[in-house]
């Protein structure tokens, strides 16, 4: 460790909870500290913000920390080609706050900051995270054009580009996210933008019952209507639909989706306040947190299944995709809703709990875990990345 | 030799696995697959094998890898960068005989076909269900799927729904070792790595595609076309930046200069008589879609446009598209040869790199077509030539290559949609440095360690492009001891 420290001067090193946190200053610091770990045998966990260090199971061991808190900073940004670059350590927010704060370009970036205000841009592409806008701009790998990173055992390169537009090369940037910094270090990143439109109007339909809502997703799936956000907030009993749009076709759509239900049309402000609700959900009062994903014609067996285990959902309607949070920390209710999931041939993701992460975890296929592995081996070598 | 007598092996085995009369080895019918689309590319393969299930590819894969002979997978061969080019010593698995859809699930809109089902035809039997697949190369009435996942084929209005890699849900995939495994998830948010993610776009170099789950969208309520006439390309293209501007995403963006257009007048009854044409596409919900092509319709006169055509009918829309689609053929009755070139810039770029074009057709004394997504900043310059005339065809390719080297220069790609292939290889090192070469070729043997699925494709070898600074590393083949470096 002292090595490692040596690398970077003493004043990157500090120390939490007797774990030493090191924090380089750029991607060759990165490669230089990486290729150093992986001689001496280190175990490192990456980190950005912190702030969903607990969506994967703790590690088996960890000799420091490696922290992007001085990876930060835009380094280009192209209004007229929509684009971004970022350095990975910075805070989703600031980006954000950066794009929109140009009001002559009237541009915005749409990945969602899953986990507050201390996200980083790194972390939302380690963990796939994504919330409610995913309804339209998808998630990190569709907004994603390129990346730059640093292999565990040290090698700086770069994936993708800078230009919307490009399949040179394996799209190494897909790996990378998702993978809970367990195969590079992600030092910067390139982004699309999108243009933010003149009006945003939002509805929502209030019902507890399951048919209701299945029922009026299935017509809005099916009729012109192009939403942002289409989510539902169960068993609270609440269907939120975000239209954003020309004011004329807003409307539009918002009269359409009122011949469905009998809708309400929340304030500008409330609409707002719903989507901060939902971003947030995941991360709101105790318990167990599961991230899930079912085939869209199971939405309303997926509702029926988290009712009957005592657990609050906020996910997309027709995705289907979405979090629950188990208030009680029940291994019995956790194991109940895994396997009713499993069931409808959906997919499970621990977020919040040991015990959530050692009853939600299943084992990949026996030759995507063989891929897997020789992945992690070519791109870790030595196992530093933890 | 022999290299020979193992594809020979391969193919004698393949006989009883397939079918005796799904192996090709009689000289004259493997040359139907000597080349793709990049005909200037020709190798006759040692043999060529046409399995009928996902069972038979793999079993053939098996055979090829217990022979250490490489495997290349083909489609419809109309890939444009030579990634289906055989080698001599190599088999050729043609998908041809998969080409059904296995089921269209029209309520979860999605739809399960085999690898040899054209990309047309899959919004064909959507149809019915008011559901399409988003993504349409210009050869998407000949090209497969299969070819599309490999290539992460985009097309005309991937500027709106994204490429192929947007809209596949799972694939089943035959690995190098024969191995069948299914990527993705037929639900949202998989755990483990997105395989998927790096198969498509491979080019044939992870794995073989017998099968994907496809996302179907429902068909826009309304669809608004125009055609808009420019003085210039410049003209067009700061068009195209003011659209940006507006803050409007047009489904497409499409821009053929007068050589193109030229062109596509043989194919198609368009009476276009300016230096640019610049489609442009919206679509979406009916009231959205007529305010912002007001908007569009505006910007174009503003900057300049002539005159703009707004295609009054879904029949004058075809037209419109067929003219833009049939292009790149059509460029044939102008010149008996040509190249199509792939190359993306940024597209605020566009007009210096359309001069930069210019300056090197004229100096090597050849005409350039250009045909574009001028939305997305993805340039298809076709370079004519006569191939009759020593050394033109020479000439033509030095100045393809050295247009989208022009490309990386801007900050853009040397490939927007057709891939690397065998075509572009040696360029690969104008845009990435040894060491994100490096890393790709790691992310392969983790796929590919022995290194036979579709070698020389992709990433630049020694063979092929000379020593790539930085790039020299121990080849899997030596590593497994299976062969030296001479």
């Amino acid at each position: 460790m002292a090595d490692l420290a040596g690398i970077l001067g003493a004043d990157r090193l500090s120390d939490e909870c007797g774990t030493p946190i090191l924090t380089p200053r750029d991607a060759a610091e990165v490669s230089t500290l990486l290729e150093a770990a992986s001689k001496t045998g280190l175990a490192l966990v990456v980190r950005g913000g912190g702030t969903k260090t607990n969506w994967r199971p703790e590690p088996t061991r960890c000799d420091a920390i490696l922290s992007t808190a001085a990876l930060v900073g835009i380094v280009d940004r192209q209004p007229g080609d929509m684009t971004l670059v970022a350095q990975a350590g910075t805070p989703l927010a600031a980006l954000q706050a950066a794009v929109t704060g140009d009001a002559t370009h009237h541009q915005r970036l749409m990945l969602d900051g899953v986990g507050g205000e201390h996200a980083t841009l790194g972390g939302i592409l380690a963990t796939r995270a994504a919330g409610p806008r995913r309804q339209r701009y998808g998630t990190p790998r569709d907004i994603v054009i390129g990346a730059r990173y640093v292999t565990g055992d040290g090698l700086a390169a770069k994936t993708g580009g800078t230009v919307v537009k490009n399949v040179a090369g394996y799209d190494v940037a897909k790996l990378l996210i998702g993978s809970q910094g367990s195969l590079a270090v992600i030092t910067e990143v390139s982004l699309k933008l999108h243009p933010v439109p003149d009006a945003a109007r939002t509805v929502i339909l209030q019902t507890t019952a399951v048919a209701a809502v299945t029922d009026f997703v299935a017509a809005v799936r099916t009729a012109p209507i192009t939403a942002t956000v289409f989510d539902v907030r169960w068993p609270d009993g609440v269907v939120a639909v975000r239209i954003e749009s020309t004011p004329d076709g807003a409307a539009a759509q918002i009269d359409l989706l009122g011949g469905f239900a009998a809708l309400e049309e929340l304030s500008s402000e409330a609409g707002n306040a719903l989507l901060e609700e939902h971003l947030a959900f995941p991360f709101s009062g105790a318990g167990a947190v599961l991230g899930v994903g079912v085939r869209p014609e199971h939405l309303g067996t997926l509702l029926t299944a988290i009712a009957a285990a005592g657990g609050l959902f906020v996910g997309r309607a027709t995705l289907v995709a979405g979090d629950i949070v188990l208030p009680d920390l029940d291994p019995e209710r956790i194991t109940q809703l895994v396997q009713a999931v499993r069931d409808m041939g959906g997919n499970v993701q621990a977020r919040r709990g040991v015990e959530t992460h050692r009853l939600a975890t299943g084992a990949a296929a026996p030759g995507v875990a063989s891929v897997e592995a020789a992945i992690k081996q070519q791109l870790d070598p030595a196992g530093v990345l933890v | 030799m022999a290299e020979t007598t193992g594809a020979l092996a391969v193919a004698t085995q393949a006989r009883a696995i397939v079918g005796p009369d799904w192996v090709v080895t009689d000289a004259a019918q493997l040359r139907v697959y000597e080349c793709d689309g990049l005909t200037n590319h020709r190798i006759v393969p040692g043999a060529v094998v046409l399995p009928g299930s996902t069972e038979q590819v793999a079993a053939v894969v098996r055979l090829c890898h217990e022979h250490h002979v490489p495997f290349v997978a083909r489609g419809a061969g109309s890939g444009l960068s030579g990634g289906a080019l055989p080698t001599e010593d190599g088999i050729v698995i043609g998908l041809s005989r998969l080409r059904e859809v296995l089921d269209l699930d029209a309520p979860n809109q999605r739809v399960r076909v085999q690898p040899g089902v054209t990309n047309l035809r899959v919004s064909e039997v959507a149809a019915p269900h008011g559901l399409y697949y988003a993504p349409d190369p210009s050869s998407q009435q000949v090209c497969t799927i299969g070819g599309n996942l490999a290539e992460n084929a985009g097309g005309a209005h991937c500027l709106k729904y994204g490429f192929t890699v947007n809209h596949v849900l799972t694939a089943t995939v035959v690995l190098s070792d024969g191995t069948i495994v299914e990527l993705g998830s037929e639900a949202p948010d998989a755990p483990g790595l997105d395989l998927l993610g790096v198969l498509i776009g491979s080019e044939g170099t992870v794995g073989i595609v017998t099968e994907a789950l496809l996302n179907l969208l429902p068909k826009p309520e309304h669809v608004e076309t125009l055609v808009a006439m420019f003085p210039s390309t410049e003209t067009a293209g700061d068009a195209v930046s003011a659209i940006i501007a507006e803050g409007v995403v047009p489904a497409a963006v499409e821009m053929m200069d007068r050589l193109a257009i030229d062109a596509a007048k043989t194919q198609t009854p368009i009476t276009w008589d300016t230096e640019a044409a610049l489609i442009v596409e919206l679509d979406g919900p009916a009231n959205e879609v007529r305010s912002q092509f007001e908007a569009i319709n505006a910007i174009c006169k503003r900057c300049g446009a002539d005159a703009v055509q707004v295609a009054a009918s879904p029949e004058e829309r075809l037209t419109i598209w067929r003219a833009r689609k049939s292009a790149f053929a059509a460029v044939g009755q102008l010149s008996p040869a040509y190249l199509v070139q792939d190359g993306v810039i940024p597209r605020t770029r566009l007009p210096e790199v359309l001069n930069g074009i210019r300056a090197l057709a004229d100096e090597a004394g050849l005409r350039v077509a250009n045909v574009f997504h001028a939305g997305d900043g993805n340039l298809h310059p076709l370079v004519l030539y006569d191939n009759a005339v020593a050394g033109e065809q020479a000439k033509a390719e030095a100045i393809a290559m050295r247009i989208v080297e022009l490309c990386v220069d801007f900050g853009g790609s040397i490939t927007g949609e057709h891939g690397v292939g065998i075509e572009k290889v040696c360029s690969m090192p104008k845009m990435f440095t040894g060491d994100d070469l490096t890393a790709f070729d790691r992310v392969r043997a983790a796929f590919d360690p022995v290194g036979l699925c579709n070698p020389g494709k992709l990433l630049p070898t020694p063979r092929l492009c000379g020593e790539v600074p930085g790039f020299y590393h121990t080849h899997r083949v030596e590593t497994a001891g299976l062969g030296e470096r001479m």
